[in-house]
């Protein structure tokens, strides 16, 4: 029996399924919020799930200068890691499938891992617009990293763990105290987020105006279905570890405040989407090293400090 | 049975344009341009504008086929995964319109693709345009629930007769 709770666990819920349609779902949401803020209807709430099932059902191209190898298995490789990162994540208080004490630093590990693997997509598809994305994505994942990484740090020294559960069970200890840490941290992770998951204004490695698709320009069918449904669940990812690290909902309503956190942060996260338009890529760097560092490595002195 | 029925249904609910200017004048590529703003919302319908050919469903094209750009349209065509579809957008694509028997023209685009559907004008409305992409829907859908993921049997044989390679 428990190896069937095992499997049960990892494929359907909180594993596999719940993240990838969580993503998809997210894609939509997304979608749907940009759409009404540009005054259109948008897409009908099923459309991300029948792009991927279109996309399986093209032809499958592998384009002569491409690395054979590394073009069939990199999608693969890029939903796996993304899909393992969320076996980390505790959805609300539904704890997750592996936790254990430090497990922030493997989930961000495997989210740089999903960044290098967007390289490597790029680099070896044959393309030189596949290269200049690929190129691009390294150059802005120098960018927000560290920001990122110190946003989320600020949060584990104000609860003292590394462990993301006991974290989200400690964000709103000390509250009044806090706050200010908080906003700072959050503003701060939202904004590289976006980084990270290649979003308005950061989506330079894929502007389709100027280098076509970036990384993903030469890829068809079911690999390019692997790359957005890898794409989706590292957005589910994302977006679930800001929720769980810094809204106060997760701990106390369990999966259904995961899933209203997960919305607010997207709906955030849109609204900067539909708000901007896209930084040159030189731009994205100036922004994070001059303003959004100083900006979080202040609230992580001000975390030492008001935590005493 | 059932399969194609998904297949069918997913093909014709996310269609992916890929637009290409053979040499037109611009007012077309502009009219194409003016059918994605939000005014029309085609993203209603999944349609969405890709740019790579690799991504694309349809290709829109628009202008007379100069015998400079042949290759580059072919090349394009070709990028595409199948199955494919063309619509042909403006006078100019139908059969060549003001440049017709000019030096350096081919003629429309179905001298060199088989072509889906023609939509005329000079330039069409934004309207004609979407109802043209919506016949390829249509067309795509009775393909996918014959073949299934098999690509399409017309344009392999090239379906129509005045193409030339
Ligand atoms: S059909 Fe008319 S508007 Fe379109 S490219 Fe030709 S001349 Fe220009």
């Amino acid at each position: 029996m428990a190896i069937i709770d095992d499997l049960f666990k990892i494929l359907v819920f909180p594993g596999f399924l719940f993240v990838v349609n969580l993503g998809l779902f997210l894609e939509w949401l997304d979608r749907k919020i940009y759409a009404r803020l540009q005054n259109r209807v948008g897409p009908p709430w099923y459309q991300p799930w029948l792009d991927i099932l279109k996309l399986l059902s093209k032809e499958d191209v592998i384009p002569e200068g491409a690395s054979r190898f590394m073009f069939t298995w990199l999608p693969v490789f890029y939903l796996a890691v993304t899909v393992t990162a969320s076996l980390c994540i505790p959805v609300g208080t539904y704890a997750a499938i592996y936790s254990f004490p430090g497990d922030l630093i493997v989930v961000l590990f495997l989210l740089t891992l999903a960044t290098i693997i967007l390289f490597l997509l790029g680099w070896y598809s044959g393309s030189p617009f596949g290269r200049v994305g690929a190129v691009r994505a390294v150059t802005q994942f120098l960018a927000y990293e560290v920001p990122l990484v110190a946003a989320l740090l600020t949060q584990a020294l104000l609860a003292d763990s590394w462990s993301i559960s006991l974290v989200m069970a400690r964000t709103t200890v000390g509250f009044p105290r806090f706050v200010v840490v908080h906003l700072t941290a959050l503003a701060v992770a939202l904004i590289s987020l976006q980084g990270k998951l290649l979003r308005v204004p950061f989506d330079a490695p894929e502007a389709e105006t100027e280098i076509v698709a970036g990384p993903f320009t030469e890829y068809t069918g079911r690999r390019l279905a692997f790359i957005r449904l890898a794409e989706r669940t590292e957005m589910a990812v994302g977006v679930g570890l800001v929720s769980d690290l810094f809204l106060p909902f997760p701990a106390r309503l369990g999966v259904l405040g995961f899933v209203i956190s997960a919305i607010l942060v997207t709906f955030v996260l849109s609204v900067l989407r539909a708000s901007v338009a896209r930084f040159r890529i030189e731009d994205t760097t100036v922004l994070a090293w001059k303003y959004i560092l100083p900006f979080s490595a202040l609230g992580m002195v001000l975390a030492i400090i008001v935590r005493g | 049975m059932m399969l194609e029925k998904i297949i069918a249904l997913s093909r014709k609910s996310s269609p992916w344009v890929c637009h290409f200017n053979s040499g037109g004048c611009n007012a077309c590529d502009i009219e194409v341009m003016a059918t994605l703003t939000p005014r029309f919302d085609v993203e209603r319908f999944g349609i969405q504008l890709k740019g790579s050919p690799r991504h694309a469903d349809i290709l829109v094209c628009t202008g007379p086929v100069t015998k400079q750009i042949r290759e580059r349209l072919l090349r394009v065509y070709h990028q595409m995964p199948t199955p494919k579809y063309i619509a042909a957008v403006g006078s100019c694509a139908l059969s060549g319109g003001v440049f017709y028997d000019c030096y350096n023209v081919l003629g429309g685009i179905d001298r060199v693709l088989p072509v889906d559907v023609y939509v005329p004008g000079c330039p069409p409305r934004p309207d004609a345009i979407i109802a043209g992409i919506v016949k390829v829907l249509q067309k795509m859908e009775a393909d996918a629930l014959e073949l299934g993921d098999q690509g399409r049997a017309s344009a392999a044989e090239g379906g129509n007769s005045r193409v030339s390679h």
